[in-house]
């Protein structure tokens, strides 16, 4: 009996030690396997803006500048709209008429 | 033709202050007067357009931009006849335009010697300028009105 005791207690702690040995043996091997792929180094850190006012557009959003004679032109409509629309007011004072809106581009 | 400056006279008046001017051929492309310039001489258009401008800073160059366009009929120049005798325009020909100069000192001696004909002219400028006063004073209310509703977007 003391015999089968022993020869039980000594198998557990085989068992225990050959399972801590495998344990060990297998978490080294995971860790090696989930090392992280080396990523690229950010050479120019991105400014940060959290607490900027401005915050930069990309020079593909900005607005192509008319040429300047097309420019001159629009600023001439517009005058010419204003003038008629305040013609129309001038002839029959309303409300309505005196802040009627226009087709020019500097006001849409 | 028919001036707005002249309107109401008789013919015979009408005549009369014509005659104390002279017509002008003013060449497409060219100035009649220009800001600052003295003003002692008034313009009746006879034909063509003369464009009334101011001066105006576009991308850091000084452009004309069009303030008025004055037809036949009308008067241009009225600052001949309200001190300090100064225009405060300029006033081109896009296209051949013919005008008749009165010039200021004529025009005075006349009305001295016609004081019915100097009235009615003086209440047809007074038109002339109400119409030009109101037309401007709504464009400024319209322009203020669209800087307050951008500030306050």
């Amino acid at each position: 009996m003391e015999m089968l005791l022993m020869g039980l207690c000594m198998s557990v702690f085989g068992l225990g030690v050959a399972a801590l040995a495998f344990g060990a043996a297998t978490r080294s091997e995971s860790s090696d396997a989930t090392v992280q792929p080396e990523l690229p180094l950010v050479t120019a850190a991105a400014p940060a803006r959290f607490f900027s006012d401005r915050v930069p557009v990309p020079p593909a959003v900005l607005p192509r500048q008319v040429p300047i004679e097309i420019l001159l032109m629009q600023i001439e409509n517009h005058v010419r709209l204003e003038q008629a629309a305040a013609e129309s007011f001038v002839e029959f004072p309303t409300q309505a008429l005196l802040h009627s809106k226009t087709t020019s581009p500097f006001v849409n | 033709m028919t001036h707005d400056l002249l309107n109401g006279l008789p013919s015979a008046e009408i005549e009369g202050i014509l005659a104390l001017g002279t017509r002008l051929i003013v060449p497409a492309g060219t100035s009649l007067f220009r800001l600052g310039d003295t003003a002692d001489r008034l313009f009746l258009t006879e034909r063509g357009r003369i464009r009334l401008t101011l001066p105006m800073q576009v991308r850091g160059k000084e452009e004309e931009i069009l303030v008025e366009e004055r037809s036949a009929g009308q008067t241009v120049g009225w600052s001949a006849l309200i001190p300090p005798y100064r225009f405060t325009l300029t006033a081109h020909a896009p296209l051949e335009s013919e005008v008749i100069a009165l010039p200021r000192e004529a025009l005075r001696e006349h009305f001295s010697a016609h004081p019915a004909v100097g009235y009615k002219i003086a209440l047809n400028l007074a038109i002339v300028m109400g119409h030009r006063l109101q037309l401007f004073q709504t464009m400024w209310v319209r322009e203020m009105q669209r800087a307050v509703e951008v500030r306050s977007a």
